[in-house]
């Protein structure tokens, strides 16, 4: 699990172009948006991407990838139950 | 149509238009037939949050937009009218190769809303809070030239004071030279573009882009200069041109000698020099003929390079050695004409006179 939260850090930073932080920076239980990392919808968007194209998993319900989204612990539990690549 | 007036103008090209204060301090060339932007630093002007996601372009347009606001001091702007004729091609090539790429699966958004024609004008608008008019025209080599009508017409019409932004962008990314060296553009054997104006006996340019902006008013005060007059030729020949200048002049009731310089658009292609013969032959001794593709290169909305160089001229009130390509006696610039074209499909006319 541990792995797998560094990795999605990483992701995330590469993804999003979090121009000078490191995963260190990501508290794991931290919300991703509002006053967490400060993320926005397009940024939501671009993490639903993240997870079809890394880890074959669709979310079609907004309300479940709402909460998926909450922090990088949240994204990894969900990763770990539903991934398909 | 009245005039309208420019208090302010911002470029970022391939010069060193954006940070210094005096016109072209240092001049730079290029050998290998690209003209790219010369950075600044962005961060400046956009929002810390929004600037990761942007494009060079993005920031490119934004930056410059925001500058001419800054310059002009305009706390409320009544609208932003700009025109691109390519908009963002980064972003559209991002998109596009991922949708081949990754078979239509999967795409990322930030490609394809930042791709759109009408991004920078959005973000403009969200940075400078104007709720106001908001339109881009994508009319290829009268791009600028349509904002500009657009915000004349705007402003003739308004019974208050009004200001609007008003610019131009264009992006030349790397796959967009090919493509347009496979149709001609470009030139075969590249000369350094300082010496492109003495290569024009034969076919293609030199690749270039650029953004200006400009805030422009139906008051003149505190204005740098008016754009009088702006005249849009389609398929454009060497006597269309002539004739247009003639009829502007008349409107105006001057003639090519009370011009003090003229800024043409010559981009060292043997194909279209024919448009300019009329004015290296009929200017006299008092006009000053200057170029400027050889500092910018070409692309859609050169004209908005030339109208950034209107308004530095008329505020050092000297010209540069490197834009004189036939030097005139008069001693002062107060009156200025930009002929420029873009392929044979589009020429334009633009008469702008100083006003401080």
């Amino acid at each position: 699990m541990e792995d797998l939260k560094l990795t999605l850090k990483q992701q995330i930073i590469e993804s999003l172009n979090l121009q000078g932080m490191t995963p260190a920076d990501i508290d794991d239980n931290a919300p991703l948006f509002g006053e967490g990392l400060g993320l926005d919808s397009i940024d939501s968007l671009e993490m639903m991407v993240l997870l079809e194209r890394n880890y074959g998993i669709k979310i079609e319900d907004a309300r479940e990838g709402r909460k998926v989204l909450e922090s990088v612990a949240s994204m990894a539990a969900y990763i770990e139950q539903h991934r398909k690549i | 149509m009245k005039p309208v007036y420019i208090s302010a103008a911002a470029a970022l090209s391939p010069q060193n238009s954006f940070d210094a204060d005096t016109l072209l301090p240092d001049v730079i060339s290029s050998d290998n037939g690209k003209l790219y932007v010369k950075d600044t630093d962005y961060s400046k002007f956009i929002n810390p949050v929004a600037i990761r996601r942007m494009s060079r372009m993005l920031k490119v347009g934004i930056s410059t937009g925001m500058k001419a606001v800054q310059v002009s001091g305009v706390e409320k702007l009544d609208g932003i009218i700009t025109g691109t004729g390519r908009g963002s091609m980064r972003d559209m090539e991002l998109f596009l190769g991922d949708m081949i790429r990754l078979k239509e699966e999967a795409l990322n958004p930030t490609y394809f809303i930042q791709s759109t024609y009408n991004s920078v004008n959005g973000w403009l608008a969200m940075q400078t809070k104007c709720t106001g008019y908001n339109q881009t025209y994508v009319h290829r080599g009268h791009s600028l030239e349509m904002a500009l009508l657009d915000a004349k017409m705007l402003l003739h019409d308004a019974t208050e004071p009004q200001t609007y932004l008003v610019g131009c962008l264009d992006e030349m990314t790397d796959e967009y030279f090919i493509v347009k060296n496979k149709i001609g553009y470009w030139k075969k054997e590249l000369p350094n573009s300082l010496q492109l104006l003495q290569h024009s006996n034969t076919q293609g340019s030199i690749g270039g882009e650029g953004a200006a902006f400009f805030t422009v008013s139906n008051i003149s005060a505190n204005s740098i200069c008016s754009v009088e007059q702006l005249k849009m030729l389609q398929q454009p020949t060497a006597a269309s041109v002539q004739e247009s200048i003639d009829n502007i002049l008349a409107a105006h009731g001057m003639k090519l000698k009370d011009i003090d310089v003229v800024l043409c658009g010559m981009s060292g292609d043997v194909r279209f020099q024919q448009l300019y013969t009329p004015i290296l032959e009929n200017t006299t001794a008092h006009t000053t003929v200057a170029a400027f593709k050889h500092l910018c290169g070409e692309y859609d909305t050169s004209t908005g390079f030339a109208m950034w160089l209107a308004t530095k001229l008329f505020q050092e009130q000297s010209t540069h050695e490197v834009l004189i390509q036939k030097k005139g006696i008069n001693p002062a610039i107060n009156n200025i004409l930009i002929v420029n074209h873009y392929t044979l499909n589009s020429a334009s006319v633009v008469l702008m006179k100083k006003t401080s």
